[in-house]
């Protein structure tokens, strides 16, 4: 059975608006990056960088740090391959799970729009 | 299931996408050995020590018994557990130098013409590094990089 463990770096939050509150609204782009750092046939360890923006401006925030995956070869090809092109591969939907909670209590501190809890591609 | 005490002789086949990674875990591999050989032998180092004089009778027990086809200790669990701990110490040294020598002539694997995109399978056997497969029909898989831009909804 696949195992994710995800260990983060760094963090950084800025609000950007002294006018946004909590309930303002907002919507917020992800971009995010994850690239592989090391690989042995049982595991695969990718370095993760998610930044986040919200539109109109309220916040931005900067998470980085590791995602380690165990497992056979089979799920962990599983894992970082999107199903299709419009959605996001596994692996990318555990990192944001597992992060969100932080930016949720750093959108709460800063007073500023909390980021939804799911992700939807950008169509180019 | 706890384990007291040595370190889990593997045997199977492991699979290393370079051979640094199968110098790495070798080394890891013998420092583990290295690290329960050491700690095993001072414990029974500081009894006989304790007990100076007495030399090996002090771990050698007198109650043991066949029942079935194993050997069961029931009257003298302190020198029966320290009797198997010196046994497992003895069988370690072997493992230890096998694993040592396969290290220091590592050098003569690298040093084999070997295709780019091979991987390497090794074969451990009883703890021990026996054989390796250098395997040009199962290459790395592709480097994972990913960037995408998405809306949190």
């Amino acid at each position: 059975m696949l195992d994710v463990a995800v260990l983060l770096d760094t963090v950084d939050a800025v609000r950007l608006s002294d006018k946004m509150n909590e309930n303002s609204q907002s919507n917020y782009s992800l971009n995010v990056s994850l690239s592989e750092k090391d690989r042995t046939a049982e595991a695969l360890v990718l370095s993760f960088s998610l930044e986040l923006t919200s539109q109109p401006q309220a916040a931005k925030f900067k998470v980085s740090g590791t995602a380690t995956l165990k497992g056979t070869k089979e799920e962990i090809k599983e894992e970082i391959t999107a199903p299709d092109e419009k959605k996001p591969p596994p692996i990318l939907v555990t990192v944001y799970e597992r992060v969100y909670s932080t930016l949720y209590v750093l959108a709460g501190s800063l007073k500023v729009p909390h980021p939804m809890p799911n992700l939807l591609k950008k169509t180019s | 299931m706890i384990q007291e005490t040595g370190s889990t002789m593997y045997s199977g086949v492991i699979r290393f996408y370079s051979l640094n990674d199968v110098r790495k875990y070798l080394k890891e591999l013998l420092e583990k050995y290295q690290r329960e050989y050491d700690r095993s032998s001072n414990v029974i180092g500081s009894l006989l020590r304790t007990e100076g004089g007495k030399g090996m009778e002090v771990i050698m027990s007198k109650g043991w018994a066949k029942v079935g086809s194993m050997f069961v200790n029931v009257s003298d669990p302190e020198k029966g557990g320290m009797e198997v701990t010196f046994q497992m110490v003895t069988e370690m040294k072997p493992r230890i130098s096998k694993t040592e020598e396969v290290l220091k002539t590592f050098e003569s694997v690298e040093g084999l013409p070997i295709e780019p995109d091979s991987t390497f399978l090794l074969y451990l056997h009883g703890g021990i590094p026996e054989r390796l497969v250098i395997d040009s029909t199962e290459g790395r898989p592709e480097l994972f990089n990913y960037k995408g831009d998405y809306d949190t909804v």
